[in-house]
């Protein structure tokens, strides 16, 4: 198996005693990982450390055989991996075909980049990425019209065209009704699928990561409670993460 | 405790107005000062004039349209120069930017133009309009263009501050987002902070328009030209039927403006 990430005893402590303490893990180039696991489990802290966002106390990441922390921030990490947020964070005032572009801003020097606002650079595969997502229509719309599904999806062209080797999702559906969750999750595993990425979601959907993914690791306050492919993933298993969590409490 | 500072404040008055100003100031109201007010009155009018008066010649309003015009440029021109030169300095003057997390880089120019730039607004905003217009019309030939650079400078001051304070309390969440797929400071800067101060800043450039507008006049008694200062060369001449018209196309200038200004924020946001 070839390793997209490698989480080698990550400790990260945030003082209210969250974080993570320490994990170990290991993800195949192609894999399609859900992190489940309750509030303050430690998974958005997890896809950080992944991102490159903060680094760890303690510990070492890997992306693709490399050191994370060797990688230099901007181009070189945006190729390697890239996150969409439950908040989907575009910039309102943007246009969407803007928004989109943004992802190309680690190839692109300033003067490019400043060109694209008026003349969309790299149009043909920005177009091709709204289209992927079902909204090439709206490629001229200023973002902040756009409801909150429909940004979401922006956000996911922007990482389309950043087109990062590791794709990662931080609750991606949290804020979305069922029927447009399940509609996202489908895009999302197409697109690894169909590119051969790797992809992480963190879900608090035990239901819809056994669906849509290939592998669950559950975290509990900081530890990995299991790592496993999702189809031996048994009902007793995830009834026992979420009721300690309750006896914790 | 207002209220007793509010009485206070009135008693001494009147302690003054008797002991002190001997009640000079109560002349203001006698009937004498009366009879004045009813003459300037009648003055503005034109009552009593043997010719008509300059508010009912179209010659006049034409003439003084034309300073209108002269005007309004004085004051788009200001503004214009206040909103680009907030634009350029105000994000250097951000502490976000200097100190916090939007700091390009280590080099501490960033905190060095942090406190030049603070620096340069609040001496150029407690400088008034009247005092940058006598110092410019000192230097350069009278006339709108010293009044606009005049005006601008101040309020450069004024819009730049709040245009600092408009970049602190940006979401940073986008403009991390933007990091993340390999932006860099340059690009941060035009698809992030501009993008997100902008709407912001232009809404309190064009309040400050408002106030502009109605300073021009002030820059123009002293010579920065347009309404003021044909105001001031028609009161010493004593033709008061002008000053009329005068503050006729002023206040229907003021007025415009505030209605173009209100559509335009509308617009912005």
């Amino acid at each position: 198996m070839i390793e997209a990430v490698r989480l080698e005893e990550v400790c990260r402590r945030y003082p209210n005693g969250a974080g993570l303490h320490p994990v170990s893990l290991s993800i195949g180039v192609g894999e399609t990982v859900a992190i489940v696991g309750p509030s303050g489990a430690g998974k958005s802290t997890l896809l950080s450390l992944i991102a490159g966002v903060f680094p760890p106390d303690t510990g070492r990441v890997f992306l693709h055989g490399r050191l994370l922390a060797d990688l230099a921030p901007g181009r070189e990490l945006a190729r390697l991996v890239g996150i969409v947020h439950q908040q989907f964070d575009l910039v309102p005032q943007l246009s969407v075909h803007s928004n989109v572009l943004a992802g190309r801003l680690g190839e692109w020097g300033l003067a490019r980049s400043l060109l694209s606002l008026v003349v969309p650079q790299d149009a043909a595969l920005a177009k091709r990425a709204l289209e992927r997502v079902g909204l090439l229509d709206r490629w001229n719309e200023r973002t902040s019209r756009l409801s909150g599904g429909e940004q979401q999806r922006v956000a996911l062209a922007r990482l389309l065209v950043q087109n990062p080797r590791i794709i990662l999702a931080d609750e991606p559906v949290a804020s979305l009704d069922p029927a447009r969750a399940e509609d996202l999750l489908a895009l999302l595993t197409g697109i690894a699928a169909g590119e051969g990425k790797t992809l992480i979601a963190s879900l608090h959907s035990v239901a819809l990561a056994r669906r849509f993914f290939n592998r669950i690791v559950a975290l509990r306050a900081g530890l990995v409670q299991f790592d496993r492919p999702a189809a031996e993933v048994a009902d007793d298993d995830l009834a026992e993460i979420y009721a300690l969590e309750d006896h914790v409490r | 405790m207002s209220l007793a500072a509010a009485v206070i404040l009135v008693v001494l008055s009147w302690l003054w107005v008797i002991g002190e100003d001997r009640a000079r100031g109560v002349v203001l109201i006698s009937a004498q000062s009366a009879e004045h007010v009813g003459q300037f009155i009648e003055d503005l009018l034109g009552i009593g004039s043997p010719s008509p008066p300059a508010y009912l010649r179209p010659d006049r309003w034409a003439a003084m349209a034309g300073l209108a015009a002269e005007t309004l440029g004085m004051s788009v021109l200001a503004a214009g120069l206040a909103g680009a030169g907030a634009l350029a300095l105000g994000v250097f003057a951000a502490r976000t930017v200097a100190f916090g997390p939007l700091r390009p880089s280590r080099s501490p120019l960033w905190p060095m133009a942090f406190f030049v730039t603070r620096g340069a607004f609040i001496v150029s905003r407690a400088l008034p309009e009247l005092l940058w217009a006598l110092l410019l019309l000192f230097l350069f030939t009278p006339g709108t263009l010293p009044g606009a650079l005049a005006l601008g400078l101040h309020n450069l001051g004024v819009v730049g501050k709040l245009g600092a304070e408009v970049v602190e309390d940006l979401n940073l969440r986008p403009i991390q987002a933007l990091q993340r797929s390999g932006a860099r400071p340059g690009q941060l800067l035009a698809y992030g902070i501009v993008p997100s101060m902008l709407p912001q800043l232009l809404t309190y450039l064009l309040y400050r328009w408002e106030v502009i507008i109605r300073s021009t006049i002030v820059v123009g008694f002293v010579g920065a030209g347009g309404l003021g200062q044909e105001f001031r060369l028609r009161m010493s001449f004593f033709h008061y039927t002008d000053v009329t018209l005068i503050l006729l196309v002023y206040l229907l200038l003021v007025f415009g403006v505030d209605l173009v200004s209100a559509g335009l924020r509308r617009l912005a946001r």
